[in-house]
């Protein structure tokens, strides 16, 4: 087992503490990494509609969390 | 509450939107209160970060705060929890930047939607900015200054937490040093 799959493990099966702080970063990772998407989506013109799709949510989601531009 | 600010309070929270605007974030953040802090001179937070030894670590903090900016904003907890996933979150950050530009992932999600030119408090600095109000409350200090404000940066979890943490700044070693003033003695 490599140090990286006993890590994911341990941090799957175990410690709890270490699992949700796993996931909160993640998550918070991600909606940076989404933030950066949609900004460079828009810039190179996309729709609100094509990048919804993309994301696989409703336009009205997208434009809600990252609209008005 | 911010008609209680001491002038170094008020200084702090104006100079954080200067730090936040060299630095072309979007929003203020903790990280930009913490640096306006490292600015003030003759005041009580920095008679305590003096009192502590973090007195001319500015440059030390800038850089540790530079640091968590290349882990996208997450703290070094955060970045140790995902790696145990096998996630490599300077990786990612470095991938994204060659791609975006320097400073893409900033830490701050709301980044999508530029809604005015004027920089506002982004929600971390909103709760650093109430929690030093809880801090005078506690305290028992009319007054909500500067020391306030380094105190409500230690007690949210976070980056500035964390580098704080590192330079021998902890609520616990800010309260001593802060001494009495009324202050709720346990025992």
């Amino acid at each position: 087992m490599s140090e990286a799959t006993d890590l994911a493990a341990r941090a799957g099966d175990r410690d709890p503490r270490v699992g949700l702080r796993a996931v909160a970063a993640l998550r918070r990772l991600l909606e940076q990494l989404e933030s950066v998407q949609v900004r460079s989506a828009r810039e190179q013109g996309w729709s609100w509609q094509e990048i919804a799709s993309e994301l696989g949510v409703s336009r009205q989601a997208v434009h809600k969390k990252y609209g008005r531009r | 509450m911010f008609e209680r600010f001491t002038k170094d309070a008020r200084a702090v929270v104006q100079d954080a939107v200067g730090h936040a605007e060299a630095a072309g974030a979007r929003t203020v953040g903790a990280e930009h209160l913490l640096l306006a802090l490292l600015d003030r001179e003759g005041s009580r937070a920095s008679f305590a970060l003096a009192a502590l030894g973090a007195g001319g670590q500015g440059e030390s903090v800038r850089r540790a705060l530079d640091e968590a900016r290349r882990r996208a904003g997450l703290s070094r907890a955060e970045a140790d929890a995902l790696a145990g996933l096998g996630i490599d979150v300077t990786e990612i950050v470095s991938r994204v930047e060659e791609a975006h530009g320097a400073g893409a992932m900033t830490g701050d999600p709301e980044g999508g939607a530029r809604r005015s030119r004027r920089v506002g408090f982004g929600r971390d600095a909103k709760e650093v900015l109430t929690g030093s109000l809880r801090a005078a409350l506690a305290r028992r200090d009319r007054h909500i200054g500067d020391e306030h404000l380094l105190l409500a940066l230690t007690t949210r979890p976070g980056v500035p937490a964390e580098v704080l943490a590192d330079h021998g700044v902890t609520h616990e070693s800010l309260s001593r040093v802060l001494g009495g003033e009324g202050e709720a003695r346990a025992g």
